[in-house]
């Protein structure tokens, strides 16, 4: 016969009991959280005159990791279907420079141009979807392939020159504000909060969950889960591109480089939230805490009395620090379950 | 005692904390011969063959090869001293050549320190030669078919010095004729003087092929005899013993087959699969349930993946209510109102989710718009869980806290959303205590009398024949009978499989 598990014959109101509950449940948000505070208290006191723990630094932090908050949106949401997508900032880019040619060398009104290049990047997240699903290769091929592709067409257009125009729209997306907050920002929220309901209240977001959490399960209670991971890596793809049209917009002109930092930095900013790269466990709340921890690190070691040539080490190293708290927190979290059954 | 055995069991006994396993038995192996051992699931076979091939070292009695008394501490040290076990799980490296494969840990090297390629594929294709095994030593092991790498997997074995084979199960996986080709080499293999231990479930096999036969029930050795003297009807009743089925077939005398059922729902038409099974026809009705009854590897399982749209059979048709359907996606299947209770808990259901989110899933596109109401979700799964009386009854719980028999009316409860109009369910209760068991198979047959066509697929006989209205025994891959359960006995149904 079954047995009750312990768990219901303790004291539902001990706060020790609460605490466990609360922790088990959070496991995945617990030791990301932990890393945030712990680099802000550091930042704040170790930072010359105090100047990071501002208001305007804040809004600075924000601001630096807006772009890269669209772009992780979408890895979000290719990372819980169990995917992955090498591909995003190869894509981004090339949207960026996609909007700015057909903007230059062909007339093409700004805006209809942002849409284009929006459009066409949505259309290389569904060829790295068909690909992966349909062809049955693995994401991180398909996508690596992508990434080539992507930056191969935007060197292409580019002719190795810069664009120094950019579609206003992008411009505006990219440099206003609305109030004293950029805009920036607001869009970086937007597209957050959006991609939050979605994954959490909408029947879309349980599939992806499941499908991740046990593709076969998924296949055997009817769910396709071929087309819950090819809309991802599709949505992948449109965030990506829309990451890099803002970002052209923000620094006023679209080239064929200097995006490579982004692909690793928005993987890494999902995983170190607590997202499972093997899909099924994390989502935009976990994403955002990844995205701060990235954000404070980056602008934080700028000030302290750090030597410059040694940030992107000690980046690394905090990074990899991060992620073993993490491991180990989960690691707690599950013993914790099973001692208490 | 006789010295003309190679290895002989006196007495021996085994425990698993309290729960005898083995009660003194008394087992004799000749040299040269192949020697059949039979018996139900939980007989006492797979303990009796891990105290002889070392796994189990904690066992009473006394064992003794060649005349001299050993007590084996470890696998190893039973592999040392030539006992060789090839399980149903093969240990052959599908990525390696069938040479390295042989050859596994021991490389030949040259003077230079380097292995030897040149020697090492020449002496295994003279060795594989001599056992009768034509391949080719430089291609992997895995490109070859599971019946193949059984016999490497043998060679291996003998190469490695044994004298004694334990083959566990070894037609199991194989198609008719790769069984065969097993024969011919396992007589190749006695010819060589050899001696081997042949567990199977088929009866036939191991009556054409066995010298001598052992029988187990319940952890005693009940027969040991020569297999020219002896037929199947004998070595069933030995098994199930003469009492138990008297027993049997006085209890069952309800009169199921004189129930009319409804409409035909579901109508299989010469299906067939190539490797899997072939000329499958049955029909199942309204309030019905069709019991298929095979062992493992009878081609059960790859029969529902087809009725249930996760694989494609190659040629015959469905008809459901007497129309063809195409059934292309599990999808299809769950359109058609076909449900499907795998016999593996994992391919359905998703631990570390909650309860409800496991119930909801399958029909969420039609209980949910768009955006999910919680609320909805919980309240049908509240009532769900009553239904099929899952406890404790928490839809918030993470479905892996549940235990076996629970976690198994989840997964019934997330057909039961929407009424399937035909419900397969492979081994539903495999690995249940009887409580659990029973409440599984009370939900089932509430279900049944509500109209639902049921499928119910199974190697354990009791089962079958307790819940079933007619029945198809099944065996590698073809239907062997169709039988309705009416005073059927368990020997009847097994003579068949």
């Amino acid at each position: 016969m079954y047995q009750t598990p312990k768990i219901f014959s303790q004291q539902k109101n001990s706060i020790q009991y609460k605490i466990i509950h609360i922790f088990r449940r959070h496991a995945r948000s617990v030791a990301p959280l932990l890393t945030l505070t712990v680099l802000i208290v550091f930042f704040s006191f170790a930072s010359e005159g105090g100047r990071f723990f501002s208001g305007r630094n804040f809004v600075n932090i924000f601001q630096q990791a807006a772009t890269l908050a669209i772009m992780s949106t979408g890895v979000t949401f290719v990372l819980l279907t169990g995917e992955i997508d090498l591909s995003i900032a190869s894509m981004a880019m090339f949207s960026g420079v996609l909007a700015s040619y057909l903007l230059v060398n062909h007339g093409v009104p700004g805006t209809i141009a942002f849409i284009s290049a929006f459009v066409v990047a949505t259309f290389l997240g569904f060829i790295n979807g068909l690909v992966t699903t349909r062809f049955r290769l693995p994401s991180f091929m398909t996508t690596l392939a992508m990434m080539q592709i992507a930056s191969g067409l935007a060197i292409y257009l580019t002719k190795g020159r810069p664009f120094f125009e950019v579609p206003a729209i992008a411009h505006t997306l990219g440099t206003e504000r609305w109030g004293s907050i950029p805009i920036i920002i607001i869009a970086a929220l937007v597209i957050l909060i959006i991609g939050h309901i979605v994954l959490t209240y909408t029947r879309f977001g349980r599939y992806i969950y499941m499908v991740g959490g046990n593709r076969e399960a998924a296949e055997f209670s009817g769910v396709s889960s071929i087309n819950v991971r090819m809309l991802a890596l599709t949505i992948g793809g449109s965030m990506a591109g829309l990451a890099g049209l803002i970002n052209t917009g923000r620094i006023g002109s679209a080239h064929a480089g200097g995006f490579e930092d982004m692909m690793l930095n928005s993987i890494s900013a999902v995983v170190l939230g607590g997202t499972s790269l093997f899909g099924g466990e994390g989502g935009i709340p976990n994403t955002i805490i990844g995205l701060l921890i990235f954000g404070v690190l980056n602008n934080g070691l700028n000030m302290i009395n750090l030597d410059i040539y040694l940030k992107t080490v000690v980046t690394g190293l905090i990074l990899l620090i991060a992620l073993i708290i993490n491991v180990y927190s989960l690691k707690i979290g599950t013993e914790s379950q099973e001692t208490e059954e | 005692m006789n010295e003309a055995y190679l290895l002989e069991l006196i007495n021996v006994s085994k425990n698993f904390g309290g729960v005898s396993a083995l009660r003194n038995v008394d087992f004799q192996l000749k040299n040269g011969e192949i020697h059949g051992l039979i018996g139900e699931n939980g007989a006492g076979k797979s303990t009796l063959i891990k105290i002889i091939s070392g796994v189990h070292t904690d066992y009473e009695g006394v064992i003794k090869l060649k005349g001299e008394i050993i007590r084996f501490h470890s696998p190893a040290n039973a592999r040392e001293r030539g006992i060789g076990t090839v399980y149903q799980e093969l240990s052959i490296i599908g990525a390696l050549s069938v040479a390295e494969n042989l050859f596994l840990g021991k490389q030949l090297l040259n003077k230079f320190g380097l292995v030897d390629w040149g020697k090492m594929f020449e002496d295994t294709e003279n060795y594989l030669e001599m056992l009768g095994i034509h391949v080719d030593v430089r291609r992997p092991a895995g490109s070859y078919s599971i019946g193949i790498q059984q016999m490497i997997e043998v060679a291996r074995i003998i190469f490695g010095g044994a004298e004694i084979i334990i083959l566990d199960e070894p037609t199991s996986a194989l198609s008719g004729p790769e069984a065969e080709r097993l024969f011919e080499f396992m007589k190749r293999l006695k010819d060589q003087n050899k001696t081997l231990i042949f567990i199977s479930h088929f009866l036939e096999d191991v009556l054409r092929i066995s010298d001598r036969i052992s029988v187990m029930r319940n952890g005693n050795k009940v027969y040991t005899g020569l297999a020219s003297e002896t037929d199947k009807n004998f070595l069933v009743q030995q098994m199930l013993g003469v009492e138990a089925s008297h027993l049997l077939s006085n209890q069952r005398k309800s009169n199921k087959a004189s129930i009319s059922f409804g409409e035909k729902v579901l109508e299989v038409e010469n299906l067939k699969k190539r490797r899997e099974f072939e000329n499958i026809n049955f029909s199942v009705r309204r309030g019905e349930i069709l019991g298929i009854y095979g062992f493992m590897g009878a081609g059960k399982t790859a029969l529902a993946n087809c009725l249930f749209g996760l694989k494609k059979p190659d040629q015959g048709n469905l008809k459901m209510y007497n129309k063809i359907i195409n059934i292309r996606s599990t999808k299809d299947a769950v359109r058609y109102g076909i449900a499907y209770v795998p016999d593996n808990r994992r391919q359905s259901l998703f631990y570390g989710k909650e309860v409800f989110k496991n119930i909801t899933l399958t029909y969420l596109h039609q209980i949910m718009n768009f955006f999910l109401k919680k609320k909805g979700e919980i309240n049908i799964t509240n009532e769900l869980i009553k239904q099929v009386g899952v406890t404790p009854a928490n839809p918030f719980l993470d479905v892996s806290h549940l235990s076996g028999g629970n976690q198994q009316k989840v997964v019934l409860a997330k057909w039961l959303v929407k009424m399937p109009k035909l419900l397969i369910l492979n081994e539903p209760t495999r690995g249940m205590d009887v409580g659990a068991k029973n409440e599984v198979l009370q939900v089932v047959n509430n279900l049944k009398n509500q109209g639902v066509a049921i499928i119910l697929m199974s190697s354990e006989p009791e089962i079958i024949l307790d819940h079933s209205d007619r029945i198809l025994v099944m065996a590698k891959g073809k239907i062997r009978k169709e039988l309705i359960n009416q005073d059927i006995t368990k020997e009847e149904l097994m003579h068949w499989a």
